[in-house]
Parts: structure tokens; C-alpha cells; sequence
């Protein structure tokens, strides 16, 4: 992984199976995390926890099920379709009729990828005026060079790119037709017939897709595989849809066994014969012009027809559109973010973010005050450059190792923390892990202004520091530094060995060295997050002038005032590798 | 303050004196951005002015113009954008936004660079290729001549293309001061960041 130490990942849904239920649970006001989950330690060496790490930024929160939402646990709602190239956006319903390419200029290199760009045939000479010749622009790739000329494309207008493609494209198909005509006339095979009615691939497309239509709605009127709404009008469709949602036990009872289907014949039921005439052509074509003339996978796999073999029949491909979309939380259907339905707009109706509502955790050496930042790997002051950095890469088993573990508070409330650490990290790489404060404060996101203010105050042992100079003495139960909204606290790391034991007792065999991948040397540690602040019920106010207005009739609803509210989730620590093997 | 570096403007801009600055007279800065050593500005290569109406020439345009809190990292070439038309080579503005950290070694010939544009080192950005804002280039990316980048998007490889999306929390964070963390993220304000390059 090219992830560059030290960083902080956030874990949501680690047990995929139950976590619907306990969203259910606590969402139910009752804001007690389970404990279930509260007591098993969470392994980001598990296969399954790939799929439940993000970075916060990734990350949304749901306000009423009081929950960070990710991926996993979010739908997907597409609000547009644009081009990313000319940022056209496309509306719906052409996307429905002619699929997600861009219908305007857009095309990528065939060979690269690149965008291409509509160019102006220069004449190698001025004898020929601009107006005399009809074609005079070609397709061209900024990047590898290539160009439609390659290919023989030239255009008469530099607009309707795409309809005068599929003109040519036309045309070409069907000289191919005659030229393979013409040599299984030549070639003494018996099935030239066959060969004669050879359709173009486009042909052979329609013909297969009208041939399992007809087969399917012959086989049983209601066929899974079509989606035309107007079938759900229909009594059959209902019956299906009410098996749909029938138990289990109804359902395979009613279900009927698929009469199985018969497949294509014939080239007019889209059926495509080997044909021993083109794949001759072809290894002719392939001996002389060689490896460089075959398309590579990647290539293909852009192509209209992913069975193009060779360069010179590539064909440029159209930009594929990108979409925007909304989020909703699975569980209870509330919409999280909202981005505005224009591309060359980047705001957001509604944006509900986790790194607004839950504490962004950072951790990095205490002995490192100026590691630069990875994303900005330049060097900020003369100081910094001179100062020791930190190797993160280059850790030593059995040394301890102080770490500093910052939690920023976004909310506009005080926070309590209660953070929760394995003694020994889980896997292969044993590492120890004390954090010495574990539980402590952070102050509220007030405004900037009061820290300049208080900054006197602050509590600060900075000075005790000596980048470079061995462990320095923090006590335990104590915090390190602390600030307007955020509170840093010591967190000492023993790195384990790789391998389990300590080189000098136990000579590691070449078989448990072997046993040992990369991801085995890499320092991580789950860190349970548990936070709980009083706040403001929004409503509270709006109920206080209810039960002035209305007197007695509403009498008390506990749930108003001031709460406490509790919320709580694994993070994961990378905080280096252990070097040395 | 050591004589190799930055010397600030008066409007808050940092600049190196080891940067190369050529045509300083057809270069805007917006203030409060940094130009870090051996970064070559070719400010002398402006698009040629024109004659007016009344007869008289035009000023001569603007060669780059570079927006507030942008970060030019030690080692990156701001070559405006060229190219031939009508047999003659013609070169044409080149515009980076607020906000933009452009990493090391980096050569940008772009037409424009939005803002909130976080670019990676080492990347190289080909002439009237368009930024487009809130967009991450991972180190190393080469984006091709005339390449349009929309917003929001990842971009990587040679040549680029567009491998992921950027979270909706992207350049979001950065508030916290203190604590030991920079209080700058990618794609966010980079405010603080320049205050702390000295
Ligand atoms: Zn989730
Ligand atoms: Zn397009
Ligand atoms: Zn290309
Ligand atoms: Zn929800």
C-alpha cells in the first residue's frame, strides 16, 4: 500500500451481517453502543476490515441514526450525468436512448487513452486552397501522437465528429464485406454460402438481441431480464412481484423451474460461425506485420467490440459520461449529501459530513515536530529542513516509541473521550500499546478569536521537549497539550518483533521468514473512540413556547433540554513499520 | 532571515530569491503566495500585444497570473501555454487560482488551474490543459496537451486519466490549529500554510 505513515483510518460497518440491527438499536434513542461490538477488539489485519477502513473525509454521518455512514451503508441516487471532457451536462433521457458516451466531439485515444482533439489537415503545400478539398480534419492524441489519418479517418467538418464516424464506420464494414466475399470466392471452401451472408458485427448485435427477445417472451411471458414498466400492469407480473417479496418458504414453493432456452443457430439469429477464412486472414495479417500490430487487453476492453485484434482496426472511442450523485443512510432513508445538479457548479444542498459531527484523530512521533505533512512534501521553514525527521519506515522492535495522539472536535460542545487500545496489537506483529491518558476533554469548536484570547492560558508543556533527545518523561493520566478545541495525549508503542519472537532467542527458520509478508511488519493500532457531550435539543425552545401557549395540556416530555448524547467507533492507527529483515 | 530565502512583497507574497523569474513585469501574484527556490516563472513569454483602435499598442498582457494562498513548490517550471497558429508560434496566458499547492518538480503549461487544486509532484501538465476546481493530480501524473480535468476528481497515470472521486469532505478539516498537526489539509485553505513557510 502506497499509504504514507502515520495515518488515521476510520472503520463503519466491521460486521457488515449485523450491523443493520445495530444501527436499529441505536437508533432507538437509547444511545448505548453495543456491547457486543464494544468488546471485541477490531482486527484491521482481517481480510473483511479492507472494506470497512476510509479516511474521514470519505466519510458521512447520518443526524438521526447518530452514526458515521460510508459506502457500505449509504445508497446511491444519481442526480446527473456530464461529460467529463467538454462538462456538457446530459440529460436523462438521452442517456436512456443513446447510453452513457458522450454525443457531442468527445473521443479518447484508442491507444492511450488520452482525450483526442479535432485537428485542421495542414496542407504540406499552399497549392491547395483550404475550400478545394473537402476533407480536412483528423482526430489527434496530444499525448502518444497517434491520429484518425492512421487509420485513414479524415473529416470533412470539424463538428458532428460523431455521425461522421459512424458514416464511415459504415461504409468500412461493408467493403470488408466485399473484400471477404471476394476471397471465399477464391478460396475452394464448400460453405461459401455461409461465408456470402457474413452481416457486420452491428447486424450481428441486432440480430442476437431481437432473437432473445422473441425467445424470451415465447419461454414465459414474464421474463425476469426485461424491465418495460408497463409489464408491472399486467396480472402475471404481480404474482411475480408478490413472490418477490413472499417468505423464503413460499416462494420456493410457487417459484416454477425455468423451461431452459435454446441458443442461436444461425448468423441470422446473431449467431457468429468460425470461419476458417478470416481467422486465415488474420494469422496471414498477424505473420507479417508482427506482435506490435495486436491490440493489448486494456485496449480492447475500450473498444465498442472488445475482440479487436489489431491496432489498425481501433477505433476511437467515445468519452464515457460520469454521474453526481446523492447519498441517502440505507437504514433510514434521510439524505446525507445533495450535490448541486449542474457540473460547473461544486457546491452542496445538504452535505452531512462525519469530520463535522465526530473528533478527527491524528498521531504522529513526539520527537517529529516538523515531519512535513505527506501531501506537502516540501520543507516549510530553514529550521525544519535541518531538524531530524522521524522514519516512520524504519522502526525498531522492542524500542518503545512515544507517539503524540491529537483529537480535534468539530462540534460547538465540549467533549468527554474515552479512548480504548488491545494492550497487544492483533496479528503477527505483537505490538505493545499504553495510551497514558486515556480519558480526557476536548473544548468545543468556539470561535478562533477565544484561543488568540486565551492563549496565555493554555496549558502547554511544550518546553519539557528535546526533539532527538530519548523518551521524555510524560506522566500517565495526564494530558500533553491542550488547546481551543483539541487535546493531545502520549501514546507509547513498543514495536513487536516480525516473526513473533526476538531474533537473538529463537533463530527464525526460512520457512517462518517466508511466512511473512509486508503487511506483517506494518505498526497499526484500533483505537476505540467513545465520546459523549451534553447538547441543546433543537427543539426545545419551540416546545418551551408550545407549553406556554397551550398551559397544561402538555405536561412533560423528558426527551427536551439538555441531553447527553453518546456515540462511539474503531479507528485504526498506521503508525509505522518495523524495519530490519 | 538568510539570504536565500524568501523575500516577501508587499502584499504578503513569498518569494525565493533562488527562484527564476523572467518578466516579472507580465506576472501577478495575488498576494499572500508562496514561490519557493529554483521555480522558473517565464513571465517573458506573454502573448504578443496587440494594436489598438486608436492606433496605439496595447499593454503587454499578462504572461501568469497566480491567485492568493498558492503554494509554487521548490523546482516547478510555469511555462505559459504555446502554440502555432498561422506559422507563427504564439504563446497565451496562463491563470492558477487560489489556494493551489503545486508540488515539486512540477511543469505546468496548463491555460488554467482552478482553485482548491491540490497537484502532486513531479507531475507534468501539458500546454492549454484545463484544471477545473477541487481537483487532486497524484505525483507523477502527466495530463495531456488540451486535456479538460472536471472537478472533483482524482487523476493519475501517463497519461492521466481519471481514477476516482474525492470524498465530499475533501479540503475539509483544517480547522483545528495547535496540537502539533498542520492545520492545512489537501484542497483546503492554505492560509496557514503560508504563514508557516518562512
Ligand atoms: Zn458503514
Ligand atoms: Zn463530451
Ligand atoms: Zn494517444
Ligand atoms: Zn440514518
Amino acid at each position: 500500500m502506497a499509504q504514507q505513515f502515520p495515518y488515521t483510518y476510520y472503520a463503519c460497518c466491521i460486521n457488515a451481517s449485523s450491523s443493520a440491527s445495530l444501527v436499529q438499536k441505536r437508533s432507538s434513542h437509547t444511545t448505548t453502543a453495543d456491547e457486543e461490538d464494544e468488546d471485541r477488539t477490531f482486527d484491521p489485519r482481517s481480510p473483511r476490515a479492507n472494506y470497512s477502513l476510509y479516511p474521514l473525509e470519505h466519510l458521512l454521518y447520518c443526524d438521526d441514526c447518530q452514526q458515521i455512514r460510508c459506502p457500505r451503508c449509504y445508497t446511491e441516487e444519481i442526480v446527473a450525468w456530464y461529460c467529463p471532457s467538454c462538462l456538457f451536462d446530459v440529460p436523462n433521457t438521452q442517456v436512456r436512448t443513446e447510453g452513457n458516451r458522450c454525443q457531442r466531439n468527445c473521443y479518447n485515444c484508442p491507444i492511450c487513452t488520452s482525450p483526442l482533439q479535432v485537428n485542421p489537415l495542414e496542407h504540406s503545400s499552399h497549392l491547395a486552397p483550404e475550400s478545394s478539398n473537402g476533407a480536412s480534419y483528423f482526430l489527434g492524441c496530444p499525448y502518444c501522437n497517434w491520429s484518425s489519418l492512421d487509420i485513414g479517418v479524415e473529416f470533412a467538418k470539424h463538428t458532428g465528429i460523431t455521425a461522421q464516424l459512424a458514416k464511415l464506420k459504415t461504409a468500412r464494414q461493408s467493403q470488408a464485406k466485399k473484400e471477404r466475399e471476394e476471397r471465399a470466392e477464391n478460396t475452394d471452401s464448400n460453405d461459401n454460402n455461409a461465408l456470402n451472408e457474413r452481416p457486420t458485427r452491428d447486424d450481428l448485435f441486432s440480430n442476437l438481441k431481437s432473437f432473445y427477445k422473441d425467445a424470451l417472451s415465447s419461454a414465459n411471458p414474464v421474463n425476469p431480464l426485461s424491465f418495460d414498466p408497463t409489464l408491472y400492469n399486467s396480472p402475471p407480473s404481480v404474482t411475480r412481484l408478490m413472490n418477490l417479496y413472499a417468505p423464503p418458504s413460499v416462494k420456493r414453493a410457487k417459484a416454477a423451474k425455468p423451461t431452459p432456452m435454446r441458443e442461436a443457430h444461425s448468423t441470422s439469429e446473431g449467431l457468429l460461425p468460425l470461419s476458417p477464412v478470416d481467422e486465415d486472414m488474420s494469422i496471414a495479417r498477424m505473420a507479417q506485420a508482427g506482435w506490435d500490430s495486436l491490440s493489448s487487453t486494456a485496449q480492447r476492453s475500450q473498444q465498442q467490440h472488445p475482440t479487436t485484434k489489431f491496432v489498425q482496426d481501433l477505433w476511437p472511442a467515445q468519452t464515457r459520461l460520469l454521474t453526481r450523485r446523492a447519498k441517502r443512510c440505507a437504514t433510514c432513508r434521510h439524505i446525507l449529501t445533495k450535490p448541486d445538479s449542474k457540473i460547473s457548479s461544486t457546491r452542496y444542498r445538504i452535505r452531512i459530513l462525519a469530520l463535522d459531527k465526530v473528533p478527527r484523530l491524528s498521531i504522529r512521533a513526539l520527537s517529529a515536530l516538523h515531519t512535513p505533512h505527506p501531501s506537502f512534501p516540501i520543507s516549510v521553514s530553514s529550521t525544519a529542513a535541518t531538524a531530524p525527521r522521524f522514519e516512520y519506515e524504519n522502526l525498531r522492535p522492542g524500542v518503545m516509541v512515544q507517539f503524540l495522539l491529537t483529537l480535534h472536535n468539530p462540534l460547538f460542545e465540549p467533549i468527554r473521550v474515552t479512548l480504548g487500545t488491545p494492550a497487544v496489537t492483533p496479528g503477527k506483529l505483537a505490538s505493545r500499546v499504553t495510551v497514558l491518558c486515556p480519558q480526557f476533554e476536548v473544548g468545543a469548536n468556539t470561535d478562533v478569536w477565544d484561543e488568540a484570547l486565551n492563549s496565555s492560558t493554555t496549558l502547554s508543556s511544550k518546553g519539557k521537549m528535546q526533539p532527538g533527545d530519548g523518551p521524555v518523561q510524560a506522566e500517565a493520566g495526564k494530558v500533553w497539550e491542550r488547546g481551543r478545541n483539541w487535546t493531545s495525549v502520549v501514546v507509547e508503542i513498543v514495536p513487536g518483533f516480525p516473526g513473533g519472537a526476538p531474533t537473538g532467542i529463537v533463530p527464525r527458520t526460512a520457512e517462518e521468514e517466508e511466512e511473512l509478508d509486508e503487511e506483517d511488519t506494518v505498526v497499526e493500532v484500533p483505537v476505540f473512540v467513545r465520546f459523549e457531550y451534553e447538547y441543546e435539543h433543537p427543539d426545545a425552545a419551540v416546545f418551551e413556547k408550545m407549553r406556554e401557549e397551550e398551559g397544561a395540556r402538555v405536561k412533560e416530555v423528558p426527551e427536551m433540554g439538555r441531553q447527553t448524547r453518546e456515540v462511539a467507533f474503531w479507528t485504526v492507527l498506521g503508525v509505522g513499520r518495523v524495519a530490519g529483515r | 532571515m538568510s539570504p536565500d530565502l524568501e523575500s516577501i512583497t508587499d502584499t504578503g507574497n513569498k518569494i525565493s530569491r533562488r527562484a527564476q523569474i523572467t518578466g516579472t513585469a507580465n506576472i501577478t501574484l495575488g498576494g499572500k503566495t508562496v514561490i519557493q527556490s529554483d521555480v522558473v516563472l517565464r513571465g517573458d513569454l506573454h502573448r504578443l500585444p496587440q494594436r489598438k483602435e486608436d492606433g496605439t499598442m496595447e499593454r503587454t498582457p499578462t504572461a501568469i497570473s497566480i491567485g492568493r494562498y498558492t503554494v509554487i513548490s521548490s523546482g516547478c517550471v510555469l511555462r505559459p501555454p504555446g502554440r502555432n497558429s498561422g506559422g507563427t508560434w504564439r504563446y497565451y496566458g496562463m491563470k492558477v487560482g487560489d489556494n493551489v499547492f503545486v508540488g515539486p518538480n512540477t511543469i505546468l503549461s496548463s491555460a488554467s488551474i482552478s482553485s482548491h487544486v491540490h497537484i502532486g509532484a513531479s507531475c507534468t501538465l501539458g500546454d492549454f490543459s484545463i484544471i477545473n476546481s477541487n481537483v487532486k493530480i497524484l505525483p507523477g501524473t502527466v495530463v495531456p496537451a488540451l486535456m479538460v480535468v472536471p472537478p472533483g476528481v482524482v487523476l493519475g497515470g501517463q497519461p492521466a486519466r481519471v481514477v476516482g472521486e474525492l470524498g465530499e469532505g475533501w479540503g475539509g478539516g483544517g480547522n483545528g490549529v495547535g496540537g502539533g498537526e498542520e492545520a492545512w489539509t489537501e484542497g483546503g485553505e492554505l492560509r496557514e500554510l503560508v504563514r508557516a513557510i518562512r
